[in-house]
């Protein structure tokens, strides 16, 4: 039994905060409980300025955080998910994709495109968690494999952020080909020389995190939460019981699967500098 | 008869009465025909999720049958030659009708002792690693196609395997089955999930049988996330078109065994020869091509798959 009552027990949280959400209440911080004015919260990067938990960010925040502002142009903007299995579970798959896009806007869990980062051309993706927890589609494979090759033909590093809940179980056995599909698209990025910089945030599970972990470079934001399996997984396959401390970027750093672990606020200037070690290398 | 799916409860007096019978030196014919036509009659409507249960009868021949039946001189390699060795993951050379060639496969074990040092047939990432390594040896040293046969209910999810790096051992398998310049089959016997299953199926042809499965995740788990209740799996399983005859419409699958009604545990020797003849099959297509050329075709192939809009 839990003697602790007092302690307030960790919720699991799997919505992404946005302005539509959140009107004039204030946010209680996951982590440290504290309340902070959304405003606050916006305006620190989506950082709780208690403890410095990271809270998730919208596709359209990540972007500007990381692109220099006004540089991001989309590329494959036609790629659109559609439901290819009939797929029904509380919903059909077809008013999922149709109340997400309502929601969110979007068309696929990832946007991808050019962008300029410190003044360097590279070809970014970005993966939206709002859009059915980020997963991995066929849309969104066959964008990143697109965006992956895009930037093979034109010598651009590639960046994508990642936070992903894994594959998306309502597409079945296409969802699991995608991971195969991008990874080798990856590895032949490389072999031709390419700059790769995954960035995992959090959370990054299952698929998903495998392409991640094929990166050059891996950078994970602070705390992010990178595994092969997500909670609800976890407590159903898993016979013993899994600290979350271990599925931190903080522990896969010190078992060394990651190369940085960084604050949110310092993101852009690590990319940078690996940018810039990458165009200055004697040719 | 020593195990009975849930949905086969209907057999259970029938199987008694021939026991009894067969006790009593009395003639079966009659009760064992009308076994058979029980069965005709539960073969023949199966749901997705019965089909997921005949996949992982503890009976079903796995990898082991397979390789002492269909391999000569099968000698099995040990370890990832990085961390460790895991028993889940059954590797090494045998000869197939006369060609040398590299065997993989996950392995659930036979006794409970096995089960249990074999993790149920879920990959740590010491079997991914080892994968990778055969995977290597055998398309720069022996040149020899490789044969993979799937089992596996996953990666194995606990604390060991996530310090050891599993989310980055999944990949390994996959990139080094992509580089092979040798033909690839891989065989689905029972189940196949999510991750595991797919480090061992790229290749150049899948075999299936008719009773097996490949998803993207168990239909327990799926139900779990999806609905937030794993009574949920036998809704969720026929959503997610996981069967043999639903992968053979898709694309992903090349060829379908077929197995005698009542599943393959129930005739082990037929279905391990019919599977170890459409390997056969395969692999004689598969050798007269180009290694280059299968190469760039199956890295082409991959690139194919998916469904979207544009």
């Amino acid at each position: 039994m839990d003697i602790n009552i007092f302690r307030r027990k960790k919720k699991i949280v799997v919505s992404v905060l946005t302005e539509k959400k959140v009107k004039e209440t204030p946010v209680r911080c996951q982590s440290c409980g504290n309340l902070i004015k959304y405003e606050d919260l916006k305006e620190n990067l989506k950082v709780c300025p208690y403890c410095g938990y990271h809270f998730r960010m919208t596709i359209s925040e990540r972007i500007n955080l990381i692109a220099d502002s006004g540089t991001f142009s989309e590329i494959d903007t036609e790629i659109k998910t559609v439901d290819m299995l009939d797929f029904k579970d509380l919903l059909t798959y077809k008013e999922r994709i149709k109340q997400t896009k309502k929601e969110t806007g979007l068309d696929c869990a990832v946007i991808t495109g050019k962008a300029k980062i410190g003044g360097f051309n590279t070809a970014v993706g970005v993966f939206a968690f709002e859009f059915i927890g980020g997963s991995l589609g066929s849309a969104t494979g066959e964008k990143l494999t697109r965006l992956i090759e895009y930037a093979k033909k034109r010598k651009l590093p590639l960046i994508i952020v990642f936070s992903s809940g894994g594959e998306r179980i309502q597409e079945g056995i296409y969802s699991l080909m995608q991971v195969a599909k991008t990874i080798q698209a990856v590895d032949s990025f490389k072999k031709s020389g390419g700059l790769f910089i995954p960035i995992l945030t959090n959370p990054s599970y299952c698929g998903t995190a495998a392409i991640a972990m094929t990166g050059s470079i891996i950078i994970a934001e602070k705390g992010s939460s990178i595994g092969i399996s997500g909670p609800r997984i976890t407590k159903e396959v898993a016979k013993q019981n899994i600290p979350d401390k271990l599925k931190q970027a903080e522990s896969l750093l010190q078992n060394g699967f990651l190369d940085i672990v960084v604050d949110r606020y310092l993101l852009k200037a690590t990319i940078i500098q690996f940018l810039k070690h990458y165009n200055r290398r004697a040719i | 008869m020593k195990y009975l799916l849930p949905f086969e409860k209907s057999l259970k007096p029938l199987y008694k009465e021939l026991e009894e019978k067969k006790k009593n030196w009395e003639t079966t014919n009659n009760i064992e025909e009308k076994i058979q036509q029980e069965l005709k009659k539960i073969y023949n409507n199966l749901t997705a999720y019965q089909i997921a249960q005949i996949a992982r009868h503890p009976d079903r021949p796995n990898t082991t049958d397979y390789i002492n039946a269909l391999f000569e001189d099968f000698i099995e390699l040990h370890g990832d030659k990085k961390s460790g060795d895991d028993p889940s993951i059954i590797a090494g050379m045998g000869s197939f009708k006369g060609t040398t060639v590299a065997v993989i496969g996950s392995r659930k074990g036979n006794t409970l002792k096995d089960m249990i040092l074999c993790n149920h047939g879920m990959i740590k990432p010491e079997g991914f690693r080892k994968i990778a390594r055969i995977v290597n040896l055998a398309s720069t040293t022996f040149k020899s196609p490789i044969i993979t046969f799937i089992d596996t209910p996953g990666a194995f999810v606990s604390k060991e395997s996530e310090k050891k790096g599993q989310i980055e051992a999944v990949s390994e398998p996959i990139l080094a089955l992509f580089k092979a310049k040798v033909p690839i089959a891989a065989v689905i016997i029972g189940e196949g999930i999510s991750l595991g299953a797919l480090s061992m199926s790229i290749a150049d042809k899948i075999i299936m049988l008719k009773y097996s499965f490949f998803s993207v995740i168990s239909p327990e788990g799926g139900a779990s996330i999806l609905y937030n209740d794993r009574k949920k799996s036998e809704e969720l399983a026929s959503s997610l078109k996981f069967t043999a005859a639903n992968l053979f419409n898709a694309g992903i699958v090349d060829k379908i065994v077929n197995e005698p009604i009542g599943g393959a545990h129930r005739n082990k020797e037929k279905v391990i020869k019919a599977t170890g003849d459409a390997i056969n099959n395969e692999l004689e297509t598969l050798l007269k091509e180009n290694e280059k050329q299968l190469k760039t075709n199956r890295i082409e192939k991959y690139k194919k798959i998916g469904i979207y809009a544009d």
